[in-house]
């Protein structure tokens, strides 16, 4: 009897210790996600003070101990204007973040606030993630100051589910020496692109280069062009969204675009840039420090994306969600510090952001410089990724679309009306 | 005293029985309720219903589902067969003795050491279409004319992943046949010497069938390994270009955790996991046969 006894009690040591293993390495995931060295020195360096605080904690994906630093900044910051709050930044890497807030919406476990790529704001608010601050926010003067697509991007039916924190877009970069010695100038339709970008292929070297990716980064790259061709992410099988397509199919046609661009991702076409490899490229403000880097003495410029039948440019950046719970009073009164004049400029130009705000993108800083003001101006034609809770399944259709055109394995026509018919299942 | 033996011996097994339940068992038992509910992005977090076998019928008329099964038995069988032959041929090749054989055995395991998400990036660099290297030598060899379009091709690129994953898998195959050869006596080919045998006789009447156990349980295990292949399909084509390269699992994740389709997601990967199911009950039977031998 005794032994057995014995043997009842081993085995609960055992799955005791089995038990123990899984619920302790679900709170190591949690501590790696907060890999940032900062992060968890510094959340043990205000236990004392952060007793009677209330927490709140903030999610974002930004890599590197410098960009942890400058969220740290606006966290420390409101900690100065509001005593009785204190929020705590956590990093999520990118490749999790999302999971991870599927993940939590499901088991309940959920941050405050959530730094969240602004074409995924309409499908987490649709899901339920974010709370609805229309009336919250109804009585802030500020909100009118927003340029209206990174201000959309975070709506959803008309209601409002976060904040704009920083925005980019897409231009077109240009290698100046390689353009001079073509003759060519910085092209501003469609048609001097073609002509500019056959004159600059010689061999392996190309007249441009984007990227062709089959995910959201081939679509985001892809919006400037359905865009411009005068169509719209929901009639892509309109004569202007097969223009669209085929203007694309003709430039691999005429051999001014490499069919690797269909595995290149934006960072990719940067280096091809800098190494010489491409004389054109369409590529957003976040490259300019890594242009730098990789070719610190290249000369380029930069001018607005040709234009189509119209000017067009999509929005990148993050948006600032509030996430439901019980403290969506506290968040919303963060995210309306953040998004404030004096608090935005600073942290804006140090993260390579542009405003999404008006009245900041008058600064001088953004107004002056020769590159920025082109992004600067871009702003204006930039559009967002929807908003439609289930644009990564409309993404999907238009980069599966394109990548079947820079194959040529379909031609744009056939191409495009597939898309258009799996993007109708997705909008009936 | 019977009785409490036997109970004993359950009392044992309770801690690991225990533990598969919850690590193992739970998920898959979600898994299939998952798959047999409609959740998707928008109410994941409201309630979803429930809807039968409606994605397994739905699955049926996806042409990507049907294109990724098929890419991915392509896949599995070529790369199998590739790494197999090779395999056997250098474990023969190693068997002999030769100086430097055992170290340049150990050589050829770097390929299986070395992680998959490197060897993934370094053959996506070798195959790229301008100055990949392997374009740079079939050119200067004259052997092409135009660089060849490995990943940027739909009908090439299936070719170059299973030529990455052949690379990566022959180590564990020649391994296998090594740990084979070596538990086959040597007076059967002094004896079989004696009778007049040649070296293809000996071969295929004696090296072959007394490895069969070694080669049965070396192709399931390496079709298991194979059929999941996730990573490397992600790093070197992400299933593309124009899905030619998809796989189920791929296809799997990209339902679950792009377009947030988590039911069919769990779907396509009830699929996978029945036939690796089916595959390992006929493995499990072999072995057992063999035991009985």
């Amino acid at each position: 009897m005794k032994k057995a006894l014995t043997s009842v009690l081993m085995s609960s040591v055992l799955l005791a210790s089995a038990v123990g293993c899984s619920s302790t390495s679900s709170e190591q995931q949690s501590a790696a996600g907060t890999a940032a060295p900062a992060a968890s020195s510094k959340s043990e360096a205000t236990p004392a003070a952060s007793k009677e605080k209330k927490q709140l904690k903030l999610w974002f994906y930004f890599e590197g101990k410098e960009r942890f630093d400058k969220i740290a900044s606006l966290t420390q910051g409101y900690s100065k204007v509001d005593s009785s709050v204190e929020v705590v930044p956590e990093f999520i890497p990118f490749a999790e973040f999302k999971k991870r807030l599927s993940v939590g919406l499901a088991a309940q476990d959920l941050p405050d606030i959530v730094v969240i790529d602004n074409p995924d704001h309409a499908a987490y608010a649709a899901m339920g993630l974010f709370a609805d601050i229309t009336d919250k926010i109804k009585d802030w003067p500020d909100k009118d100051q927003f340029y209206e697509g990174p201000w959309k991007s975070a709506t959803l039916n008309g209601k409002v589910y976060g904040i704009p924190l920083g925005s980019n877009n897409l231009a077109l970069f240009y290698n100046k020496a390689m353009l001079d010695s073509a003759g060519v100038k910085p092209p501003q339709t469609w048609d001097e692109l073609r002509d500019a970008a056959k004159k600059l292929s010689k061999g392996d070297i190309k007249g441009l280069g984007f990227s062709g990716l089959g995910n959201e980064e081939g679509t985001f790259q892809f919006l400037p062009w359905l865009l411009g061709a005068g169509a719209t992410f929901d009639k892509v099988d309109s004569p202007q969204g097969v223009k669209a397509y085929s203007y694309l199919a003709d430039l691999i046609k005429d051999q001014s675009v490499s069919k690797e661009v269909l595995n290149w991702t934006q960072a990719d076409v940067m280096k091809q840039f800098a190494a010489g490899k491409i004389a054109m490229m369409v590529n957003g403000p976040w490259q300019i420090p890594e242009l730098k880097t990789n070719a610190p003495d290249l000369q380029y410029g930069v001018a607005l994306l040709p234009k189509g039948e119209k000017y067009a440019s999509v929005l990148g950046g993050e948006n600032l969600g509030v996430v439901n719970g019980k403290n969506v009073d506290d968040a919303v009164k963060f995210i309306k510090y953040v998004a404030s004049p004096d608090v935005i400029k600073p942290f804006a130009q140090s993260f390579g952001y542009f405003p999404s705000r008006k009245d900041v993108a008058t600064d001088k800083y953004w107004t002056e410089d020769p590159v920025l003001k082109v992004f600067n101006e871009e702003m204006q034609y930039a559009q967002p990724r929807g908003p439609h809770p289930k644009w990564p399944e409309i993404s999907n259709a238009l980069s599966s679309a394109l990548q079947q055109t820079l194959t040529l394995s379909k031609t744009p026509e056939e191409a495009a009306k597939e898309a258009q018919t799996k993007i109708n299942e997705v909008l009936k | 005293m019977r009785l409490s033996e036997r109970f004993y011996s359950n009392v044992f097994i309770l801690p690991a029985l225990i533990y598969l339940l919850i690590m193992v068992g739970y998920p898959m038992f979600e898994n299939l309720r998952l798959s047999l509910y409609n959740v998707d992005v928008m109410n994941i977090a409201g309630t979803p219903s429930f809807i039968g076998l409606s994605n397994y019928r739905a699955l049926l008329h996806d042409d990507i589902f049907w294109k990724s099964t098929y890419n991915t038995l392509i896949y599995t069988v070529l790369c199998i067969v590739l790494q197999f032959i090779i395999g056997f041929v250098l474990a023969l090749l190693f068997s002999q003795k030769f100086s430097l054989a055992e170290r340049l055995r150990g050589l050829v395991m770097i390929s299986w050491l070395m992680p998959i998400t490197v060897t993934g990036l370094m053959f996506k660099f070798m195959f790229s279409l301008n100055g990949g290297i392997l374009n740079e030598i079939l050119m200067s060899l004259h052997l092409v004319h135009q660089p060849v379009e490995w990943l940027v091709n739909p009908s090439n690129s299936m070719w170059a992943v299973i030529i990455a994953n052949t690379w990566i898998g022959v180590p564990f195959n020649m391994i296998l046949i090594t740990t084979g050869l070596t538990t086959i006596p040597k007076d059967v080919y002094e004896s079989a010497s004696i009778d007049g045998a040649n070296a293809m006789d000996k071969f295929f009447r004696i090296t072959l069938p007394l490895l069969k156990p070694a080669i049965t349980s070396l192709l399931v295990l390496g079709f298991i390994y194979t059929f999941k292949v996730f990573d490397l399909i992600v790093i070197m084509t992400n299933g593309g270009p124009v899905n030619a390269t998809e796989m189920m699992s791929t296809f799997s994740y990209k339902l679950s955790f792009v377009e947030y389709k988590f039911s069919e997601g769990a779907t396509v990967a009830n699929v996978l996991f029945i036939i690796l199911f089916l595959v390992s009950l006929g493995y499990l039977k072999l072995v057992s046969k063999e035991e009985v031998m």
